[in-house]
């Protein structure tokens, strides 16, 4: 008997421990959840992520701290990274040039966005020092749920592709000055010059990563199939170096992710296959995404002034969004009755929202507190309620693959399938 | 309800219809774009028409009644501008041939218009399959039974229409081996094929009424026929052409149509009889199947041929009546082509073989067909 415990005894290995046992049935109650959501009521699965992750962390579940750090961080970046890369490869600079209201679409959206929801932070007592940064986190619509949004409704039309655009474009502006606004709050007694090397610095690192991200993709299919698996999984290789070398340098790895998708369409203008590839890698990657946000996001403190301050916060969001997005849609080729749902389709905030207010919370603890406290709930909320909102957006837009009026008939699950 | 009076149109006047894709420039898949394309063009003033077709993803655009074919081209070109345009606005592209090579039919959605959800109902998921991409010609007859001996005479030569205008190798992702696939999806709908072969208006009228008594039809629209009378036009209708991947090649098809329509007016070759549809269905497969490099079974005398030497033959015999057309060089194009075996089908072909990659072929389509 010692004899064969002193064989075994060999084998045992170190165990991955209690947390990785928690993660793993955690999400797989979220994939379970995910399933029932979108096949009960057609509304999509990350919802069903959302709020299996929204209930974990309102239970106490310390998988996942806040701020976030070490590899819940790392995981996190990675999957941002990957949907960003996806996002920006769909965005061609030629529309622009010949359409370049929807770019003033896209300016006129964010900058309301940021100094509406700017304001309101200011009039509502908030410090100067959180308003700003708050602002920032507002900004971005997130192109990770509206793109779960498209996948699981089956959508394609002008509607989704506006906002798919658009939400890609809010969420480059609000990394860009948010990773500058996070520099310059990290160095409070320096001067304006003296935060701009660093400043720089962290763009200068993201674009070249980016570059050389694109660069090597682009070089790998000159000889490689985009609709080849192995191909997928380069990229995927390569995204994942490249977040790992962007943080460790300084730069911001969603936003060298995001440079590296818009750069490679335009060094690479044949049809775009690479994404369909990346399959079940990318998918497990993106619902831990949403169980991790939406887990951290619910462990902010709740009370009625943050609740007023949140609604208030929401309200305003929407309304400057929709009114940006209507502004700008003059002579963009869209009906007004498109930019409405183009609007209420941007509604979502989830993870690089959260990277942001982290990067503020790393920069400044006394400020981030602040921000975090109203950043967080907006999240949790917006991640859930607003891909609610931008399902019904693109069903009432009518470019879902099943029509609104049949959704009824999807709940029996008689034709609910997966994509 | 009787059928309408056939009107007066001048004789071997020209009027062309394209069915045309729209496409999105991420996956080159076709995108539901038609609503905002319509909104867009209706803001330019131009020549003939911009209508939906039957699913979302589909426009059809026509010319006004033409003289020739150079003025189809002249007519043509602007709208082809006016598309292209409108499609870079809202970041898609369009793009001839008669199918998409790889797109899903149950993806695609019914436009919003009551006579295609009509059909809908009627036809079910065939209505979807219809997402197919075909060019119509009206050419103008002199009188109601000019109009039907021109039809049967054109049938001999859908063989030709067909094999010269294939674009549709690829459906739904793969090579189906026939140059022409299009007409396949066609043939599924009941009264497609040929009309009856009756040379009189008045024995028209009598089956028209006919078909009406038995509830079956209710107006010419039904009929999905091969060609088919369009009183209300005073003309017949060519339906059998794949959407060539060019609008030049569509204006030059128009040319081939009026210059065989020139020579039966001034010559009256033969007349149509019933036997000649003996090997109509075999010779419309042979053209479908096999493009240029057809066997093509002569009707009245059952001798079999290349498709390609009796398009050259007929091109001859023709030759004259096209230099009166103005579609000499219409002709020359297409000669040209048949000549060194070319269709759209084959340059389809090519570039998947070089590529390897449909979506791909897509794109280029889409610039062969914006002049790039």
């Amino acid at each position: 008997m010692n004899e064969l415990m002193g064989f075994w005894g060999q084998w045992l290995r170190p165990s991955a421990g209690l947390p990785t046992v928690q993660w793993a049935l955690l999400l797989a109650v979220a994939s379970t959840c995910g399933y029932l959501v979108y096949r009960h009521t057609g509304l999509p699965k990350v919802v069903g992520y959302s709020i299996v992750g929204m209930v974990a962390g309102l239970l106490g579940f310390s998988g996942a701290q806040w701020p976030l750090q070490g590899i819940g961080l790392f995981i996190m970046e990675l999957a941002i990274s990957i949907v960003l890369f996806d996002a920006g490869g769909r965005i061609p600079w030629r529309w622009f040039r010949h359409n370049p209201m929807v770019l003033v679409q896209s300016i006129a959206e964010s900058a309301l966005t940021y100094f509406a929801v700017y304001w309101t932070m200011l009039w509502l007592n908030v410090p100067k020092e959180a308003a700003g940064p708050i602002a920032l986190v507002a900004m971005a619509a997130s192109p990770a749920v509206v793109s779960r949004v498209v996948a699981d409704t089956r959508a394609a039309g002008p509607v989704t592709d506006r906002a798919m655009v658009l939400a890609t474009l809010s969420t480059l502006y609000a990394l860009t000055f948010g990773g500058a606004h996070a520099e310059m709050l990290s160095r409070p007694g320096s001067s304006f010059f003296e935060a701009v090397p660093p400043v720089l610095v962290m763009f200068g690192v993201s674009i070249v990563v980016g570059a050389l991200l694109s660069g090597l993709i682009r070089v790998a299919l000159r000889y490689m199939s985009p609709a080849s698996e192995n191909t997928s999984i380069l990229a995927l290789a390569l995204i994942a170096a490249s977040t790992a070398i962007a943080a460790h340098l300084g730069g911001s790895a969603p936003l060298a992710a995001l440079i590296g998708g818009m750069l490679i369409k335009q060094l690479h203008v044949r049809p775009w296959a690479l994404p369909r590839q990346f399959g079940t890698a990318s998918s497990v990657l993106t619902m831990l995404m949403f169980v991790l946000v939406s887990t951290v996001a619910a462990q902010a403190d709740w009370n009625l002034a943050i609740a007023g301050t949140v609604f208030t916060l929401i309200v305003v969001r929407l309304v400057a969004k929709a009114l940006g997005v209507g502004i700008g849609n003059i002579g963009s080729g869209s009906s007004w009755r498109q930019s409405v749902w183009v609007g209420a389709a941007m509604m979502p905030m989830s993870s690089i929202a959260l990277l942001i207010a982290s990067q503020f919370m790393a920069a400044s603890t006394a400020t981030g507190e602040v921000i975090s406290s109203i950043a967080l709930p907006t999240i949790l909320l917006m991640e859930v309620f607003g891909a609610v909102i931008a399902t019904v957006a693109l069903y009432r837009a009518g470019e879902t693959h099943k029509p609104w009026a049949e959704l009824p008939a999807a709940k029996s699950g008689d034709d609910q399938r997966e994509s | 309800m009787s059928l309408e009076a056939f009107h007066h149109s001048e004789p071997l006047t020209l009027g062309v219809e394209l069915e045309l894709q729209l496409v999105n420039t991420h996956d080159y898949d076709l995108a539901p774009y038609a609503e905002d394309m319509l909104r867009l063009m209706h803001k330019t003033p131009l020549p003939g028409s911009v209508v939906p077709e039957m699913t979302n993803s589909m426009i059809e655009i026509s010319t006004d009644v033409c003289h020739s074919c150079s003025e189809v081209l002249s007519q043509l070109t602007p709208i082809r501008d006016a598309l292209v345009k409108s499609a870079d606005k809202l970041n898609i592209a369009v793009v001839g041939g008669g199918t998409h090579p790889f797109q899903q039919w149950h993806e695609r959605r019914i436009y919003d218009k009551p006579r295609f959800h009509e059909l809908s109902a009627l036809y079910g998921y065939l209505t979807k399959q219809f997402t197919i991409f075909g060019q119509h010609v009206h050419i103008g007859c002199p009188d109601a039974d000019a109009a039907l001996l021109m039809l049967h005479r054109m049938s001999r030569y859908i063989p030709h229409c067909i094999a010269l205008s294939a674009s549709s190798p690829y459906v739904q992702g793969q090579d189906t081996q026939f140059d022409s696939a299009r007409l396949n999806s066609v043939f599924a709908f009941p009264l497609s094929g040929r009309a009856p072969c009756v040379l009189h208006w008045s024995e028209f009228e009598t089956y028209f009424d006919k078909m009406t008594h038995t509830g079956v039809v209710k107006s010419m629209k039904d009929f999905y026929w091969d060609i088919r009378p369009k009183p209300e036009y005073g003309t017949i209708e060519i339906r059998v052409f794949d959407t060539p991947l060019t609008i030049e090649r569509a204006a030059a098809l128009a040319g081939y149509v009026q210059s065989l329509g020139a020579w039966f007016l001034h010559e009256q070759p033969f007349t149509p009889e019933e036997d000649d549809y003996l090997v109509y269905t075999y010779n419309r497969f042979q053209a479908c199947r096999f493009g240029l490099d057809a066997v093509y079974v002569d009707p009245p005398t059952g001798t079999h041929m290349q498709l390609r030497d009796h398009i050259l033959q007929t091109m001859d015999k023709i030759a004259p009546y096209a230099e009166a057309q103005g579609a000499t060089g219409a002709l020359q194009l297409l000669r040209a082509d048949v000549e060194a075996g070319q269709n759209d089908a084959r340059w389809l072909r090519d570039r998947q073989r070089e590529e390897q990659m449909l979506a791909e072929v897509s794109r280029q389509a889409s610039l062969k067909f914006r002049g790039a």
